[in-house]
């Protein structure tokens, strides 16, 4: 019984690490930012999980909160802000490439 | 123990869960889901490490998946074509 | 005790369908409304039912109101959510998937 739980508990850790490494990947590699945000949020749940499977329920709660919690919806907010402020400034370009001459020594 | 095959069981479907996102709501839905089967891991782990400190890391988590997703219907996610102007600025 | 233990593990046996059965449908689902029904089963049902198992082997008064905020906790904050998405659909004139 207790090495069925020991094996138990073995598997449950190497699929929470095969998780983490692979949720740091995707979201590293991944070229949408949005589905890179949500992949953060979900990256910072799983590592509170291994904290708490490491036995430090403080850490873990600090984890969540700060890592998943707030900068979570942070990024969504920037994730808007930046979408606007680039339409802003592709309108901005667009004058600019209107107003300008169109010579081909100007970068 | 039955516990931690439980959440074994629990982590195996967020995993698949992750795996493929159709849209964008669908993957906030998806990170939702997630934040739900977490709390229900965190309190099978509780259970079975005897660590009753582990129930206000499910309360975190139940507070803040909550506030991930009002924040993507509030801030992200905006009404398509109408434009509507009143939920804009910080 | 021992038959509360019982109990307790064959209620979260029952609650585990439930979690299954919503990821399942989130991943087999034709649209963002059929998602949110699969969704809130799992959260409430699922998480409801473990949450009673623990309830039923919890040793005591302390842990028991603490599982039972956390289910009242979860129960407002996902209903909460799934109204606000669902209503964002129907904003952005997202239509409700239909058999042709």
């Amino acid at each position: 019984m207790v090495a069925e739980m020991t094996y138990i508990m073995a598997g449950f850790d190497m699929l929470l690490v095969a998780t983490l490494l692979w949720l740091a990947w995707r979201l590293l590699s991944t070229p949408d930012i949005f589905k890179a945000v949500v992949l953060f949020i979900c990256f910072g749940l799983v590592m509170a999980l291994a904290w708490v499977r490491l036995r430090a329920p403080d850490v873990a709660l600090a984890e969540a909160a700060i890592g998943a919690g707030i900068t979570g919806p942070l990024f969504l907010a920037a994730l808007r802000r930046m979408e606007r402020l680039s339409k802003e400034e592709r309108r901005l370009d667009f004058e600019e490439d209107r107003d300008a001459d169109h010579s081909p020594g100007k970068v | 123990m039955v516990f931690a095959l439980v959440l074994l069981f629990a982590v195996v479907a967020g995993l698949v869960r992750i795996l493929k996102g159709p849209t964008a709501a669908d993957r906030m839905l998806a990170a939702q889901l997630f934040g739900t089967c977490g709390v229900a891991i965190i309190l099978l782990l509780a259970k079975g490490l005897d660590a009753v400190v582990l129930l206000d890391v499910a309360l975190v988590f139940a507070l803040l998946t909550a506030l991930a997703t009002t924040t993507f219907v509030r801030r992200t996610w905006y009404a398509g074509p109408e434009e509507e102007g009143s939920d804009g600025e910080f | 005790m021992e038959s509360f233990d019982v109990l307790g593990s064959g209620v979260i046996i029952m609650g585990l369908p439930f979690f299954l059965s919503g990821t399942v449908g989130l991943l087999r689902f034709p649209d963002i409304y059929t998602r949110l029904h699969a969704l809130t089963k799992a959260d409430n049902v699922g998480l409801g039912m473990i949450i009673l198992g623990l309830i039923l082997q919890a040793g005591s008064w302390a842990v028991v109101a603490k599982l039972f905020f956390i289910w009242i906790l979860v129960l407002i904050a996902s209903s909460a959510s799934c109204h606000l998405v669902a209503r964002r659909a129907l904003q952005k004139r997202i239509q409700p998937w239909s058999r042709k």
